[in-house]
């Protein structure tokens, strides 16, 4: 090959072919090259595997950090990365296949998801605070546009309130980048965090505060993310498939990466993050025992999972991070099935209502099916994904011999079996006849193939989590060894 | 005693007091208005008062723009273009968000007649 793979392609491919894409007439041609576009990028991550084993890949575009910017791709990105690749390209097979709804035909769906993996993808590789805050901004404003896809009421109503509350999150995210170069001079994040003690300790709150009420916002932690129901409801199923299954990952990954970055003692930043991650675990379960709304259920119950990756996180040991990132992956492919599942589901019974999916699932058998998969896994019952995720967390905490978290979790699945069953059961209930569906026809055969992916991909991870094992642990390490990334970047410069 | 309002720190402590004033207005109008608008109006002022924060510290008083021209041969006496550049950009990125965020709004106008924010129901416990 001629061109070297190297991780600004990450970056360059997607956003280039999304701007380039609506200049090409010829549809017939351009949602293959689009699709493609996604695969070509999961190959590319693929690709750098056996180099990234070997040594975190840094990038430096025009000047050697600190003073220019570099992209820095070590175990813990290139997982991320890959996870969102596999992700998008999964979805965009699932959309380009189903045909369904108007408003997700055609290329703008396309376009938007790679503008969104290119802000991800940015965020999750960049060395640079700025950057971080441009690639922020992308992300966001590709997720706006998302969920505004759909020109209905509900649709706007979602786009408008994720514009004015994610417009919050980045003015708070920029004052923190802000206030770091007026005290430090540096925005390369290595270097802010060599200098970062130095900080005034007043001053090292106030940044701390600022970011973590940005990003808090944007990762959806109690007390931050009374927005995210309403969102996950008024956009398509399948758009809010990809906010839990790949953005708020990303954030998630900004908001620790940093906190364990700038703070050379991690146990300031435990209390908070594993506080933060309990209450939102406890409150989301909690709340989701009684939606009325799959949508909205599907949404608190993301919310869960992601206080108990957080909770996990912020314990900072490397058995419950690896669990956690573990976790991470498991929960984007289990919420990806759940809610294109759930699309399906709504669409043939035209509401998301409980009543109205009643004694759906003798209609949909398959798709019902898949939802009891996804749904076991995300209760983390053996032999699904979720399982090994949730038994490699809990021995962490074991080893630790910290067991309030220990019983958290497994109150929160407590929770989760309510909810879970309560709408499996009504799929599978018997008794009133099924009333008269709307117009919408069954989805295509095809539609099913990238959901039963995302279901093999399940039982494998549960089955043979070992796979993974040696990754996940690096990327762990990566992720928790503060002196080795700066010392890398740093070192790097001539 | 007039010389005391040009030294860099009472310029800084000005600019300071100014931009938090002016967040603390943002703020009130984010908190406390419903309509659609000023809403967003809000928001680029508290997103105002960040690039005035950010301008103003990292400049003091009597230094110039980091050109070399019109005689200027050595970068003595000016200023941090870094956070010129970064402000820039992030008003660029702003004003896109905002006038996405207001096309958002006349749709959603035009669709219900609804242009208060306590009004949109749809989507609700």
């Amino acid at each position: 090959m001629a061109l070297p793979l190297t991780p600004i392609w990450f970056i360059a491919l997607p956003l280039l072919l999304a701007f380039l894409a609506p200049l090409w007439a010829r549809l017939r041609l351009l949602l293959p090259l689009l699709f493609g576009a996604q695969v070509v990028l999961l190959a590319l991550a693929a690709a750098l595997v056996p180099a990234v084993r070997q040594a975190p890949l840094l990038e430096t575009i025009v000047i050697a950090p600190p003073l220019g910017i570099h992209l820095h791709l070590d175990a813990v990105a290139l997982l991320l990365v890959t996870l969102f690749h596999g992700a998008a390209a999964l979805l965009a097979l699932f959309v380009w296949l189903d045909e369904g709804v108007a408003h997700l035909r055609g290329p703008r769906p396309f376009v938007l998801l790679l503008l969104l993996v290119a802000g991800c993808d940015g965020m999750v590789l960049t060395g640079d605070l700025f950057n971080l805050y441009v690639f922020l901004e992308i992300a966001g404003v590709t997720a706006y546009a998302l969920s505004a896809l759909h020109r209905d009421r509900a649709g706007l109503e979602a786009g408008l309130k994720y514009v004015v509350i994610g417009s919050v999150a980045a003015v708070f995210f920029l004052f923190a980048v802000v206030l770091i170069y007026l005290q430090t001079g540096q925005l390369n994040i290595a270097a802010v965090a060599a200098d970062f003690a130095a900080i005034p300790a007043p001053m090292q709150v106030l940044i701390g505060l600022s970011l973590l009420v940005g990003l808090g916002i944007k990762a959806e932690l109690f007390p931050f993310n009374f927005w995210v129901p309403d969102i996950y409801q008024g956009s398509d199923p399948a758009v809010a498939s990809l906010f839990s299954g790949v953005l708020v990952k990303a954030f998630l990954f900004v908001l620790f990466h940093l906190a364990f970055l700038l703070l050379a003692d991690p146990r300031v930043a435990q209390v908070w993050l594993m506080g933060l991650g309990a209450a939102t675990l406890l409150v989301a379960e909690t709340v989701a025992l009684r939606q009325p709304d799959l949508r909205r259920m599907l949404a608190y119950s993301s919310l869960g999972q992601i206080g108990l990756i957080a909770l996990a996180l912020g314990f900072t040991s490397e058995a419950t991070t690896a669990g956690a990132l573990f976790h991470m992956v498991n929960h984007t492919l289990a919420k990806l099935l759940l809610f294109l599942v759930a699309g399906l589901l709504i669409r043939r019974a035209a509401s998301a209502r409980l009543e109205a999916l009643t004694g759906l699932g003798r209609q949909m058998p398959l798709a019902a099916g898949l939802f009891v998969l996804a749904s076991l896994s995300v209760l983390g019952l053996p032999p699904l994904a979720g399982f090994a995720s949730k038994l490699w967390i809990l021995t962490g905490f074991a080893e630790a011999q910290v067991f309030w978290p220990i019983a958290l979790i497994l109150f929160g699945a407590l929770l989760e079996a309510g909810y879970y069953f309560r709408w499996v059961k009504a799929l599978y209930a018997t008794g009133d006849a099924p009333v008269a569906r709307g117009p919408a026809p069954a989805p295509a055969r095809s539609a099913y193939l990238p959901l039963l992916l995302i279901a093999a991909l399940l039982l494998l991870l549960g089955a043979a989590p070992f796979l993974l094992e040696a990754d996940l642990v690096g990327a762990a390490q990566a992720l928790l060894d503060r002196a080795a990334t700066i010392e890398g970047v740093l070192g790097a410069q001539p | 005693m007039l010389d005391l309002l040009d030294s860099p720190g009472m310029v800084h402590t000005i600019y300071v007091l100014g931009s938090m004033a002016l967040f603390s207005i943002g703020l009130y109008g984010l908190l406390a208005r419903r309509h659609l608008i000023k809403i967003f109006i809000a928001i680029a002022i508290m997103e105002l008062s960040v690039y005035l924060l950010f301008i103003a510290l990292a400049t003091s008083p009597g230094e110039t723009a980091p050109i070399l021209a019109d005689g200027l041969t050595r970068f003595a006496g000016m200023a941090d273009p870094v956070p010129q550049a970064l402000t820039l950009t992030a008003i660029v990125i702003g004003m896109a968000v905002l006038a996405f965020g207001v096309t958002l709004a006349i749709h959603y106008h035009r669709l219900t007649g609804i242009r208060d924010i306590d009004a949109m129901t749809e989507l609700k416990d």
